[in-house]
């Protein structure tokens, strides 16, 4: 694909796939801010934060450019979803059109041959909160409950870690959830990162570590408050202790008792992010307590 | 607890009211935050709390406090005082 005419175009790559894009005969963009509105096709090698920062510049700056995007790490399905999430000095803009979606989506399976394993996890991590909160959303119908019982049980047999396999199923399971909601897992993580990003500069804390840290306790609350996880799990034959004990392998507790604090003081601007109020299971104030007393730091 | 009394604790924390805001007879337009995706909230939560569930278009045609009494109660859930 990458040989076929692609008319003026700029290569835009994350830092850490640099070395691997270095003999691609594009040239090199050293960020979105410097792209020439007029470029026949942009090619985005990233993960998913530059990936969504690409759409948006496309979208609204250069609408008639081809972009192309190849993803660095899976979890985010930033390549195939209509969403985009920027972040304006720690708050979440959310945007969202088909405009958004990139032209042409490209598996490198070899970019996920040197991830570090701890972002690889979270990225699993990442994967399994798209596939979950959308199999649970109110807004799925019966179809899109098929296809994400499907993607559960092939995601039950891929280990939590470098598994080229993942780009696949992530991306699945993002176009199929953007057809439903997302929930508490999103609420929280798109409330909490920017908190965290500042008083933990070092510790790595972003989207995908706090959905792959919340999966467990935020599962474990809705199957305990809604019947849907039971019904599903049953109509579905997904054997839901296998699931569980997959989410408890995602979990850190020390990195728990670091975001809980958080979650302490930013309930209130949970239970209004929109992601929140599509939960499977309703999020009340009161909830707050099963999140900071039920042992998960 | 009462119906009446589970079904004002329930919209009072979709909706992030005080007891002092609330009324029976409030209407989608007097709540700020009685959005599309509150709605969505409000038809989890009254299957949570009534065993109903809402079908989409019930739960989009409803405009106040009184359109969910009325759908709860042609189930043959009481409101009654």
């Amino acid at each position: 694909m990458l040989n076929a005419p692609l008319g003026e175009t700029v290569l835009l790559a994350t830092p850490a796939v640099s070395a691997k894009v270095r003999d691609l005969p594009f040239k090199k963009a050293k960020g979105i801010d410097g792209l020439r509105a007029n470029l026949d096709t942009l090619i985005v090698v990233a993960g998913g934060t530059l990936i969504d920062q690409a759409k948006v510049w496309r979208a609204s700056r250069a609408p008639n450019t081809r972009l192309i995007a190849i993803p660095s790490i899976w979890g985010s399905g930033a390549e195939v979803s209509p969403v985009a999430v920027l972040d304006r000095d720690g708050a979440k803009e959310i945007h969202i059109g088909d405009e958004l979606i990139p032209d042409v989506r490209c598996l490198w399976p070899e970019l996920a041959d040197d991830l570090p394993s701890k972002l690889a996890k979270h990225a699993c991590g990442d994967a399994w909160a798209h596939a979950l909160e959308g199999f649970l959303s109110p807004l799925a119908d019966q179809e899109l409950q098929d296809e994400l019982a499907g993607l559960v049980r092939e995601m039950m047999e891929l280990p939590l870690t470098n598994d080229a396999r993942w780009f696949e199923l992530s991306a699945r399971a993002c176009t199929a959830q953007a057809r439903s909601s997302v929930g508490l897992i999103h609420g929280i993580a798109h409330q909490l990162e920017g908190h965290l990003r500042t008083a933990h500069p070092g510790a790595g804390w972003g989207h995908a570590k706090l959905c792959s840290l919340f999966l467990w306790p935020v599962m474990a609350f809705n199957r305990e408050h809604s019947a849907k996880w039971d019904e599903l799990t049953t109509r579905y034959q997904l054997d839901g202790s296998i699931i569980f004990d997959l989410l408890r392998d995602l979990h850190e507790f020390e990195a728990y008792e670091q975001a809980a604090s958080f979650l302490d003081r930013c309930w209130m601007d949970i239970l209004k992010d929109p992601c929140s109020r599509t939960n499977s299971s309703l999020v009340r104030p009161a909830s707050k307590s099963y999140f900071l007393e039920r042992g998960f730091a | 607890m009462t119906n009446r009394e589970k079904l004002q604790d329930l919209l009072q924390d979709i909706l992030l009211l005080d007891p002092s805001e609330f009324r029976f007879d409030l209407g989608r337009d007097d709540v700020e935050t009685w959005d599309s995706m509150s709605v969505v909230a409000i038809a989890v939560g009254v299957d949570e709390t009534f065993g109903y569930h809402m079908s989409p278009e019930e739960a989009i045609q409803i405009a106040g406090v009184a359109d969910i009494i009325e759908i709860l109660e042609a189930k043959g859930i009481s409101f009654a005082e």
